[in-house]
């Protein structure tokens, strides 16, 4: 692909171009949701084979509070 | 790409950097663009990672992509993950933005452009990011142990002590310092007081929202309360312009430093879970959109900059606050710059979730780069105003005078023209009733802010709107530090209290939670009802304050740095974080030196307590003046002991009368590595 890119073919280039900018979309999203714990809430259903529930997500808050808490913010 | 390509490449990125450089050091007389700025710090920024960062990787940490960190042998899918690098630096960066990025440039822009731009990029390349960076490791390579853990484990008993002090220090005087911003920006303002009231029943709503509605979808909640705040500001323009509940809503200075106090301790102190994680998640939306929002204006709009590179305040004599470039431009920006801040966290979070070594060097390098360029942005912000403007909005009350003609009277007569009329048409666009007195910076950052959007899109009819989401912004993620950092002093004070008396190290024993909550917001709510106080506007003692502890914390940081860097045998490169420590030393030091025993009022502390004496002023103030002599003068005295017993300790082990033995994890070669060939 990358040579076909530099060659300049106009398909591949579109193609080349649709990939990457899908792969930096996917990652920007993927860093959001770890970013706003998301992802944590899903690993947590994961690791204690729960539904995703008003009373799993309870669980997973009163799980993280003191973890997340004890962060320290920047200036 | 062929050798020679790349050759030609960061020859032309050099070249370009140097002149852009040379630009806005040597333009004198016209106004120049913003994009040198950003030309600038890009080039400069890229140059110092392709290589700086990478002569680090390889010859001062030797970085191994073998080893495997403590993400991958400690995984418990919570703490410790390994984490894709780009997610990893978008969460560490997420820590690390904060508001000294913002206000210390907009707050040093008074000694013009220069100094302030000069010292972001340099210190952030050769500073900064070396901190952030080489801790990042070091902390990476002892299971994620903390700054005040290495300190004790790698320069002896005192070290910990006295990084823990410090981080107690800044904590209390950080959350001072940023309430007495969230003050001044709010006080007399209906507007931005009504807009930050709403954001707690919007916060409420976000939380009943995601723990009933729709469990765990913090995105989608955080967009739905981002349209809600947005609303509110809208709604804020009617509050304003209705008598009797612009009447509710204009407070006092004092009026709002009371409720931010109740604020700190009922967040503290409450199993507020309701209320504070989704204003945690609205205040990281925010901030993350309106960067990247600003990034864009800046560049879509190329603005001019109306203030000089350099301007007369540079001999100490400035009305933001008091003191010469050398020390003060320097303990001034400390985020964008270097900040020991960084150090907690990049030996807090950040280093459970790094998934090789390797990566370090883009999540600890990289990211601090991209909050110096959040710094640069700040600068910009305060130098596209015209100088008169800034020095009207910045200028306390005790300096300039209350009346509007008269503090334009005084500006003009330092050779920065501005009008009465012109204050108040620019006042009247934002919808303010006054822009006077505003110290803190935030005020003026909202103010270039919002031209800058403003002009990108709406016109003018949408300035007011922009300045009150500027005011939001700034406020929301302030109050999130407040609530955020009281708790961290809260868990601290419990930890260390737990060692004299076990119940008061639990923190879930309620005497104790009540107990330590109301210590550490006395602490700081001390700090705030001084800083509101002050005639002089509080910035003035309280910024340059928390300049120094932040810049001691860095020192310390540093020197664990630097005796790591010699116990591993590298003391040949030891200049990496030798150089930046001296630096750092010779700046605090100085700045410490000046607070405490300068003889002119408006810098050294126990001088304005002298002078308030004389006067017989209240005794508070002059307990104030002291208080800050004393915690600058404890501070400073106990970071002297560090650096004594880091350079004994470095003596030692390159004399061969100890050996270097560090406390490093032992090696465990990574299982990512044969997964990747396979």
């Amino acid at each position: 692909m990358k040579v076909g890119f530099l060659a300049g073919d106009g398909r591949t280039i579109r193609t080349g171009l649709l990939s990457a900018i899908s792969r930096v979309a996917s990652l920007g999203l993927e860093a959001l949701r770890e970013i706003f714990d998301e992802s944590a809430y899903q690993r947590f259903l994961d690791r204690s084979r729960l539904e995703s529930s008003a009373t799993a997500y309870a669980i997973f808050q009163q799980e993280n509070e003191q973890a997340k808490s004890s962060r320290p913010r920047c200036c | 790409m062929p050798k020679i390509l790349r050759v030609l490449l960061w020859t032309a990125i050099s070249l370009l950097g140097a002149l852009a450089l040379a630009t806005i050091a040597l333009h004198r007389g016209e106004q120049i663009n913003a994009l040198w700025l950003v030309v600038a710090a890009v080039s400069s920024y890229a140059v110092g990672y392709r290589f700086y960062s990478s002569f680090i990787s390889a010859k001062v940490l030797a970085l191994d992509p073998l080893r495997a960190t403590p993400a991958e042998r400690l995984n418990n899918g919570r703490d410790f993950l390994p984490t894709n690098k780009w997610v990893v630096f978008g969460h560490h960066f997420a820590a690390i933005a904060g508001p000294g990025p913002l206000v210390g440039p907009v707050l040093a822009a008074q000694f013009g452009y220069l100094p302030g731009t000069l010292w972001i990029i340099a210190g952030a390349v050769l500073g900064g990011c070396v901190q952030d960076f080489v801790i990042l490791l070091f902390s990476v390579r002892r299971d994620g142990k903390s700054l005040t853990e290495m300190a004790k484990s790698e320069i002896g008993p005192t070290g910990g002590v006295v990084a823990y002090v410090a981080v107690i220090g800044i904590i209390v005087i950080l959350l001072g310092a940023t309430a007495l911003i969230v003050v001044n920006a709010l006080k007399s303002s209906p507007w931005g007081t009504f807009t930050i009231a709403m954001t707690m029943p919007i916060a409420l709503l976000m939380g009943v929202y995601l723990r009933r509605i729709r469990p765990g979808r913090v995105l989608e909640t955080s967009v739905l309360g981002f349209i809600l705040v947005l609303a509110a500001i809208v709604g804020g323009q009617w509050v304003s312009e209705t008598p009797a509940w612009a009447a509710v809503f204009t407070l006092t200075g004092p009026t709002l430093a009371m409720l931010i106090i109740v604020y700190g301790f009922a967040a503290s102190s409450l199993p507020v879970w309701l209320l504070l994680a989704p204003r945690d998640y609205l205040s990281t939306f925010v901030k993350l959109g309106t960067i990247s929002l600003l990034a864009v204006g800046i560049v879509a709009l190329r603005p001019s900059l109306h203030m000089p590179p350099l301007t007369r305040f540079a001999d100490g004599t400035g009305p933001v606050f008091a003191g010469t470039i050398f020390p003060f431009a320097f303990i001034t920006i400390a985020c964008g710059a270097i900040s020991g801040f960084h150090s907690l966290i990049s030996s807090g979070t950040t280093p459970k979730l790094i998934r090789r070594e390797t990566e370090t060097r883009l999540v600890g390098y990289g990211g601090m780069l991209a909050e110096s360029m959040v710094a640069i942005m700040a600068m910009i912000a305060a130098s596209i105003l015209q100088p008169g403007v800034y020095f009207a909005v910045n200028s306390p009350a005790g300096i300039v005078g209350q009346a509007p003609e008269a503090a334009a009277a005084a500006i003009t007569a330092w050779g920065f023209p501005v009008t009465a009329a012109q204050m108040a048409t620019l006042a009247h666009a934002v919808g303010e009733q006054t822009l006077y007195n505003r110290t803190g910076g935030a005020p003026a950052f909202a103010v270039g802010m919002a031209q800058i959007f403003s002009n990108t899109l709406g016109g003018h009819a949408l300035m007011a709107l922009w300045y009150h989401f500027a005011i939001m912004f700034e406020a929301l993620f302030i109050l999130t530090i407040i609530d955020a950092g009281t708790r961290v002093g809260r868990f601290m004070l419990q930890d260390a209290l737990g060692h004299i008396w076990k119940p008061l190290g639990r923190t879930s024993w309620y005497p104790s939670i009540l107990f330590t909550s109301a210590a550490v917001v006395a602490a700081w709510g001390n700090f705030l009802w001084q800083g509101v106080k002050d005639p002089l506007g509080g910035i003035n003692s309280l910024w340059p304050l928390f300049g120094i502890c932040n810049q001691l914390l860095a020192t310390v940081a540093l020197c664990v740095a630097t005796v790591i860097i010699v116990k591993t045998g590298r003391a040949r490169y030891v200049l990496v974080t030798l150089l930046p420590l001296c630096w750092l030393v010779a700046v605090t030091f100085t700045a410490s030196w000046h607070k405490v025993l300068d003889p002119n009022p408006r810098v050294g502390f126990l001088a304005h307590a002298g002078q308030l004496a004389a006067a017989r002023a209240n005794p508070r103030l002059i307990f104030n003046d002291r208080l800050d002599a004393a915690v600058t003068g404890v501070l400073s005295v106990m970071v002297a002991l560090i650096l004594i017993e880091s350079g004994l300790e470095c003596a030692r082990i390159i004399s061969g009368s100890k050996s270097a033995a560090t406390k490093e994890a032992p090696f465990v070669m990574t299982r990512m590595a044969r997964e990747e060939q396979l």
